[in-house]
């Protein structure tokens, strides 16, 4: 995770890129596959975060190529080629969103994310008649004692994948984003139009709650 | 020179966190952060937690595109290479 510099309007965009811009106006199917699998997954995510079905999504999607494809002659370079794939994808997803009668899911944001209250367990900590009050009452164990395969093993990531599936739709597209597909903060504000302090939010939240949840698995389930 | 952090306790820690991860955090705070994880176990067994966390999620795989989704992409894409050439 190293920090990206790529300051707003200066132009030399990697070598890689505008080779791949080339091979794309020439039809080279290889390009178009490439360009698909570094892209196509997240693509789907960020397109179930407007419309809910995944077929609808798919079919967002498929759109969202074609007009790449269409548009790749008038692609200037001014941002990234990801950025403005995914700016296309954005309209096109909401415009269907408001089609579906499911529009601005972003725009409500925090109110109704099915929040939700501390990060952590408020007895976790020390009440106001200790004289360590907002300290640790039962603090958190080492992980780093724990075997290799039991940490990063099968089950372990199971888990996290279900810690994901119960988050709310906002919470685990940001989490998807960030931490799946590796996305950078400020890919995920303009892609799914939100602020960079609400992404932040949202990210907390999410990570939270997984680590809540691995922290129960590891105590209890794998160790036993 | 006072801040919000200033003598952070491990329940707020545990609520700024990502605002720290992400560099969100002024360098007042930046340095309460530090200071407290040096000194509190249970806060740095958390962060470390915390990184593992999203060492983790960058482990899962993302799910796999639909079935049949990439075969509908390029015959897509071999129509519009079509239309393209006889465009001219």
């Amino acid at each position: 995770m190293q920090p990206v510099a790529t300051p707003a309007g200066r132009p030399p965009r990697n070598e890689d890129e505008r080779a791949l811009v080339a091979a794309l106006r020439r039809g080279d199917e290889a390009a178009f596959v490439a360009l698909v699998q570094s892209h196509g997954v997240s693509l789907q995510h960020v397109a179930r975060t407007f419309v809910r079905d995944a077929a609808v999504a798919e079919e967002v999607v498929q759109e969202t190529w074609l007009a790449v494809l269409n548009g790749i002659d008038r692609f200037e370079g001014r941002s990234s080629l990801k950025t403005w794939i995914f700016q296309i994808l954005s309209n096109r997803a909401r415009t269907r969103a408001v089609r579906e009668g499911r529009s601005a899911p972003f725009s409500a944001l925090l109110g109704d994310s099915g929040d939700d209250g501390a990060t952590v367990d408020a007895d976790r900590f020390r009440g106001e008649d200790h004289r360590w009050v907002g300290h640790w009452a039962a603090a958190p164990s080492d992980w780093s004692h724990l075997p290799e395969q039991t940490l990063l093993g099968r089950e372990t990531l199971a888990r996290v994948r279900d810690a994901i599936a119960t988050l709310p739709p906002r919470q685990a597209d940001v989490l998807v984003l960030r931490d799946v597909d590796g996305w950078e903060a400020e890919e995920v504000c303009e892609a799914l139009g939100l602020s960079t302090g609400n992404q932040r939010i949202l990210l907390h939240r999410a990570r939270s709650k997984v680590r809540a949840a691995l922290e129960h698995y590891l105590s209890e389930g794998a160790t036993a | 020179m006072s801040t919000d952090v200033e003598h952070v306790t491990c329940r707020e820690l545990v609520e700024i966190l990502t605002d720290y991860l992400e560099g969100a955090l002024d360098p007042a705070g930046r340095v309460e952060i530090e200071r407290h994880i040096v000194i509190c176990r249970g806060c740095s067994n958390y962060v470390e937690q915390m990184r593992s966390t999203i060492d983790l999620l960058g482990r899962i795989a993302a799910d796999e595109p639909a079935e049949g989704q990439s075969d509908r992409l390029l015959e897509m894409f071999r129509q519009w290479q079509a239309a393209r050439s006889d465009g001219g």
